[in-house]
């Protein structure tokens, strides 16, 4: 029988079907090609529900393609693509398919119904980025997943620089190119890496490579030096290779220290920022660490690493998010923050936490994001929220639509971003007391940071679309028609509702562990090496991570107190008729918030005037050292050259002295070593 | 003591004794500064013209001519020693005539080709001739 | 029906053959030049070549699986896998180069001179690779240098192609000397010209070690001459730079080929590494150590030439140490059939791609563009299948996908490293990223910059076209035709190691 996962291929060759057609159709079609995008989005999803109910049977799927090189013995590796459909992909597809879908409806209104030119190359790039984002969800190794990762940013390049003509989308673009790219040069040696030790970078299965790694720890089935390791202790050098493929996670999911690209990106058109800047691309990063999960899990320092990083960036995010103008950049940094708040459930062995607030984060930031993208048109593509206000009686759907968006991202009861947040910090809690106490630190970072969360969530809703208009354009925006406001009525009710699948702390209270499904849904499977139960072994037994028994309820009381304050004070700031610039009572702090902590050139750290002999040093390192190197190297190659023209007299006596001179030289070396003269 | 050491001498003593006899020359010789020591024919002869003379292309061409035919008897003159011996002990005709005919046979060839290029027609050399009338006059 | 013994010589006979027809052909009518006539039988001469040599490689000639190498005239030649593939080598090449010097002779005498001392010269590379005693590899060298030494000076009436020919012959006048020497010495030592008997004599050498390895160094100094190697490469820039562009293109190819061809036989067969290196005559470390100072020199040298023929002269030179990579990754019980094989596909690729770009200059010069690198900007806008091959060709050189440059690099630097001699596959790898940069200016200059002043290309040679479209698609072809190829090569080397 033809089941699900026969055609689960076509739902990554649909959306790449949709870019070839816009690609070399485009111009002749109507709309631009956007009909062919939403019928292969809304195709893909299709497929999806129904490979999500056949992997909800209990049914998985792990299977090899097509072999596009075949090792030809045992030591050689084969490099393979193939399908790996498991609870997790299955729910990712949904999320990516959905989410791309909702896109592309909402692009009709943004760019179609605003009179873009180019259409075609913008359908084309969406088209490409959803395939390419599938293709990376369903990946069934590392190398497959690697391949699709770099296309995504290749696509995200293409995007964000789809206004090309203007100043900032392209040099945005090649940042954001830039920067991932740096990270996934970490990836690429850490695939190398994976495949010279294993010989396989399979996901799942008995012969995956988390897998093999689980049996070579010490005390596993394995016998020793089963596994290469190149000299190190397994549990360092599995360590090392995680590290370096955290290197392009870090990248791709913006975290600290390569999150700057983000901000940046805001430049492409928002349905753009909307799909890939916030649901699915930035995505990647975490998912490919939660997809490879069972490699993490075998090294507490890879993971003491990843939930700092987690929570330093959620916190550091969040103070930048407080001082923005710009509605867009205020929703970048959130995006950044919370994906640290992933990286951080991840870090702190939460699995189904972290799946749990990337699920929810899709839904609630692709709302916001096509929320904003909606007031965007209304105020003919004036960013600033400076020049807003009042906008919630001219365009209630957005309004409220927005706000439960909102709700959800400052993590307010009961809408999607508290269940899943909240959960995030619990398990860091609870790990964290359980024995590993470096993770309350990151705990701690994380938790003041839904404080910071709540005020500029609130701060952006309020000066937005409450007080009086402070604009001309403000009182009298534009209408937005049926196709961005349907997109933002599906998200709306999914951020509001999408928690409810995993409310842990009312099933701790209500003593109804049922209706915990999204823990029941990554906990069965086909797999075994892949669920969440086997996780949670893995932690206790390789990381040493235990947790203390603690009742989710004060925990998220503590949080949602936190969140209230947030928005409370927002709310007394800011919901005013006429809101003054509360933020520049911060002074100097805010410089540094508003500036991105001088973040945005690596060079120049902390302020202007304080450290600029440091970012003279770094420039004098760039300039003298890194640059000196490059030059070194080619002048003495050209000053090599030159003495070889040298050499080169033209006069060939010269040339026959020379000759026999080397030959003599030679005579002379090779005799006394090999003893000739003796 | 290994060979190399006599070789080494041999070297010494090669270039030692011409400089030692040089050098000791020079020591003992009576110096007698005088002109006419430098002209280039002491008996009095005064030099025409300069000691570079070219000459005619042509000889050079019968030289490598020539070349040619020295080396084809250099193999033809073994080759007729052993030939009737070679054919009394019963080698085929084939193997002792054919290579020989073949190898005449390339010669004849390139012969062929230099005299009808003009390789043996004494060419006049229009620029030597030029000079020539011009030192005549 | 079984071919007599002797026609195994067949393609080192049939391009003699044509060349005295040649010769025939001009004693008959000095005077005037049938250009067509006289490319047209060359041509066909060399297409004879390669057909036959070809026929034989594929038919098995003189490999294991028809009773072995063939031995011939008291055992001075030999015909096996490698000497067969070796001439497949110079019959393409020379072909290409005929073909190419139809438009290049365009106007010019001594047509026939021309042809017949090329087809003299292939008669001389393919007897070379076919050589079994010293003897025969001496007067088979000479006979393959001596038409060379002439073909340089071809212009004569241009200064610099006639100084060319003087240096070269010059230069190899030493080197032939020095490589006579080398004979000497070893014969002294083994008491025999023959390449087994060397090497059994060599067994008993004793004293004599000492002797026997100045000889084999002095041998070794011959080869490194044929094939433009540090010390003896002086001649090679003057001479590439000096020389009619298609015969550049023969002798940075096809001559270069035909000295590793007999250096890889002499080496293998006279002085086999069992026996040799023990006793301190470490020969695979002195082309280790030759190997890394050509590809560097000559690849340091090229970046910071002006002139492109110039240029490509020097990158010859670095080919040289890519290739002498197959002598010198060699240990005992090393997979030295693989590398050898390895550098003998190499060598048949850069005959494609190598020829190629120096045709393409001969195109150039016929067009009487220039020669430095500007003088090559926006070329492609008036000639963009021309400048497409050269690309080709270029990127080839440089070793990069998807040419056929970059798998038999790759080969050559892989089997390297499976002999254990990974650091000079590194040192060849760095080099090659070295050569990028001024392999790519040529590309640069053609495809980006504009011409500084407005030019026209007033004809399209036919001929020349037809040759470097020739190379192209070789170079292109042998990318998925590199499997059998390097088979062939490999299993051929193999043969010489057993």
């Amino acid at each position: 029988m033809v089941g699900a996962f026969d055609y689960a291929p076509a739902i990554v060759l649909l959306p790449f079907l949709s870019f070839l057609v816009a690609l070399a159709g485009g111009k002749y079609l109507p709309k631009g090609g956007a009909f062919g995008g939403i019928a292969a989005t809304a195709g893909s999803l299709l497929l999806s529900v129904w490979v999500f109910l056949t992997v909800s049977g209990g049914e998985t799927h792990n299977d090899t393609l097509y072999t596009w090189v075949a090792g030809v013995s045992e030591e050689t590796v084969s490099l393979e693509l193939g399908l790996l459909l498991d609870p997790l992909s299955a729910m990712m597809l949904i999320i990516v398919s959905l989410v791309a879908l909702l896109v592309h409806v909402f692009s009709l209104g943004y760019m179609n119904d605003e009179g873009e030119t180019g259409l075609p190359r913008y359908y084309a790039g969406l088209g490409l980025f959803t395939a390419s984002m599938l293709g990376f969800v369903v990946a069934d190794n590392l190398l497959m997943a690697f391949m699709f990762f770099e296309l995504v940013g290749l696509c995200s390049y293409l995007l964000i620089g789809f206004w090309f003509r203007q100043e900032g989308p392209p040099s945005a673009a090649k940042k954001a190119f830039l920067v991932t790219r740096f990270g996934d040069y970490f990836f690429l040696v850490g695939v190398v890496a994976v495949f010279a030790t294993f010989g396989t970078a399979a996901f799942a299965g008995p012969d995956s490579f988390p897998h093999i790694a689980e049996l070579a720890m010490p005390g596993g089935e394995s016998p020793d030096g089963a596994v290469n390791t190149f000299g190190f202790d397994p549990r360092t050098w599995f360590t090392i290779v995680g590290l370096l493929v955290l290197g392009g996670v870090v990248g791709k999911s913006a975290q600290f220290p390569l999150h700057t690209w983000l901000p940046d990106a805001m430049e492409g058109p928002t349905p753009v920022s909307a799909l890939i800047h916030a649901a699915t691309m930035v995505a990647a990063g975490v998912y490919l660490v939660a997809r490879m999960y069972g490699f993490y899990a075998l090294s507490p320092t890879a993971l003491a690493i990843i939930a700092f990083i987690g929570g330093f960036t959620a916190l550091f995010a969040a103070t930048m998010g407080v001082v923005k103008r710009e509605i867009k950049q205020v929703l970048a940094y959130s995006t950044i923050s919370q994906y640290g708040y992933m990286m951080l459930g991840l870090g702190a062995g939460g699995y189904v936490a972290a799946t749990f607030h990337l699920m929810t984060h899709a839904f609630f930031k692709a709302l916001l994001f096509l929320g904003a993208g909606s007031v965007i048109i209304a105020m003919h593509h004036n960013e600033n929220m400076w020049d807003m206000g009042g906008l919630k009686e001219k365009m209630p759907v957005t309004y409220y639509t927005f706000l439960s968006g909102s709700l959800a991202l400052a993590g307010i009861v009961p809408f999607a971003g508290f269940w899943s947040k909240d959960e995030v910090l619990y398990e860091a809690l609870v790990h964290g007391l359980g024995g590993s106490t470096l993770l309350l630190g990151a705990y701690a970072m994380g938790l003041v940071a839904v404080f910071f969360t709540g005020f500029y969530t609130f701060r952006m809703v309020f000066l937005t679309f409450h007080g009086e208009p402070r604009t001309e354009t403000a009182r009298d925006p534009h209408g937005v028609r049926w196709n961005v406001k349907g997109p933002l009525v599906v998200l709306g009710v999914l951020a509001a509702t999408a928690g409810l699948v995993n409310m842990t702390p009312v099933a701790e209270m209500l003593g109804m562990p049922g209706i915990e499904l999204l823990h029941k849904w990554l906990a069965h499977g086909g797999i075994e090496m892949t669920t969440s139960e086997h996780y949670v072994t893995l932690l206790e037994e390789q990381a040493d991570y235990h947790a203390t028994h603690l009742s989710p309820l004060v925990p998220g009381l503590v949080s949602l107190g936190l969140a209230l304050a947030g928005a409370g004070l927002a709310h007394v700031l800011y919901n005013v008729p006429s809101p003054e610039r509360h933020t520049d009572k911060l002074g100097a702090i805010k410089t540094l918030w508003y500036n991105n902590y001088y973040q945005d050139e690596l060079q120049v750290w902390l302020a202007d005037g304080v450290v600029r002999p440091l970012a003279r040093a770094a420039d004098k390192f760039d300039q003298g050292v890194v640059d000196g190197v490059v030059d070194g190297v080619s002048s003495v190659s050209l000053f090599a050259g030159g003495r070889v023209r040298r050499i080169q007299t033209g006069i060939v006596s010269n040339y026959a002295a020379l000759l026999t001179l080397g030959l003599t030289a030679l005579v002379l070396v090779f005799g006394i070593m090999g003893g000739w003269f003796v | 003591m290994n060979q190399w050491i006599a070789i080494g001498m041999l070297g010494v003593v090669g270039v030692a004794l011409p400089i030692g006899m040089m050098v000791a020359s020079a020591l003992i010789r009576p110096r007698v500064p005088e002109q006419g020591k430098t002209a280039t024919y002491e008996s009095g002869e005064v030099p025409t013209g300069t000691a570079r003379i070219q000459f005619n292309i042509q000889y050079y061409m019968v030289a490598l001519l020539f070349l040619v035919f020295d080396i084809e008897t250099v193999l033809i003159f073994p080759w007729t020693v052993i030939y009737r011996s070679a054919l009394a002990e019963g080698v085929s005709l084939s193997k002792a005539l054919v290579p020989m005919l073949v190898f005449i046979g390339v010669l004849v060839v390139g012969l062929v080709w230099a005299w009808r290029n003009g390789a043996v027609s004494w060419v006049t050399s229009p620029r030597a001739l030029r000079r020539k009338t011009e030192r005549q006059q | 029906m079984q071919l007599p013994s002797w026609a195994a010589l067949g393609p080192a006979l049939v391009l003699a053959l044509t060349a005295l027809v040649l010769l025939g052909l001009d004693s008959i009518d000095p005077d005037s030049t049938h250009s067509s006539a006289l490319a047209g039988i060359s041509a066909l001469g060399a297409l004879s070549a390669l057909g036959l040599a070809g026929w034989y490689l594929l038919a098995g000639t003189g490999q294991a699986s028809t009773g072995g190498p063939i031995l011939l005239y008291g055992d001075a030649l030999v015909v096996d896998g490698m000497s067969l593939f070796f001439s497949v080598i110079f019959a393409s090449v020379a072909a290409m180069v005929i073909v190419a010097s139809y438009d290049y002779l365009k106007g010019r005498t001594y047509q026939a001179e021309f042809y017949s001392l090329v087809m003299l010269a292939a008669t001389g590379m393919t007897l070379m690779a076919s050589s079994n005693s010293l003897a025969s590899v001496f007067v088979s060298l000479e006979l393959a240098s001596l038409p060379s030494y002439a073909l340089v000076a071809f212009l004569k009436r241009n200064e610099g192609s006639v100084e060319a020919g003087l240096k070269y012959f010059l230069i190899g006048a030493v080197s032939s000397a020095v490589f006579a020497f080398g004979i000497s010495l070893v014969y002294a030592v083994t008491g025999s010209l023959l390449l087994s008997d060397v090497a059994s004599g060599l067994v008993d050498a004793g004293d004599f070690v000492g002797v026997a390895g100045v000889g084999v160094l002095l041998i070794a100094g011959g080869f490194a001459f044929k094939t433009a190697s540090v010390p003896f490469h002086f001649w090679a820039p003057e001479a590439y730079e000096g020389a009619p562009a298609p015969i550049s293109a023969f002798l940075s190819s096809a001559s270069k080929a035909a000295g590793f061809a007999v250096a890889f036989r002499v080496f293998v067969e006279a002085f086999p590494i069992a026996s040799v290196v023990p006793m301190g005559i470490d020969w695979p470390l002195l082309f280790a150590v030759l190997a890394v100072v050509t590809m560097t020199l000559g690849n340091f040298a090229a970046a910071t030439q002006e002139n492109v023929k110039r240029m490509l002269a020097y990158s010859s030179i670095g080919h040289a140490g890519y290739a002498l990579i197959g002598l010198a990754a060699l240990s005992q019980g090393g997979p030295n059939g693989q590398v050898m094989g390895a550098s003998m596909a190499h060598l048949l690729v850069y005959g494609f791609m190598n020829t190629g770009a120096f045709l393409f200059i001969a195109l150039v010069e016929h067009w009487e563009v220039g020669r430095t690198f500007e003088d090559y900007n926006g070329l492609a806008t008036k000639a963009p299948v021309a400048c497409t091959a050269m690309t080709v060709f270029m990127f080839s050189l440089a070793g990069l996908p998807p040419f056929g440059g970059f798998l038999s690099k790759y080969a050559l630097f892989y089997s390297a490293v499976q002999g254990g001699f990974w650091w000079l596959a590194a040192v060849g790898a760095i080099n090659s990223a070295l050569s990028l940069f001024y392999y790519s200016r040529v590309v640069k200059a053609m495809w980006i910059e504009e011409p500084s002043t407005p030019f026209e290309l007033e004809s399209k040679p036919v001929g020349l076209y037809v040759a470097v479209m020739f190379a192209a698609v070789g170079t292109l072809l042998l990318l998925p035709g590199f499997g059998p190829v390097v088979e062939t090569a490999q299993t051929a080397a193999t043969a010489l190691f057993a």
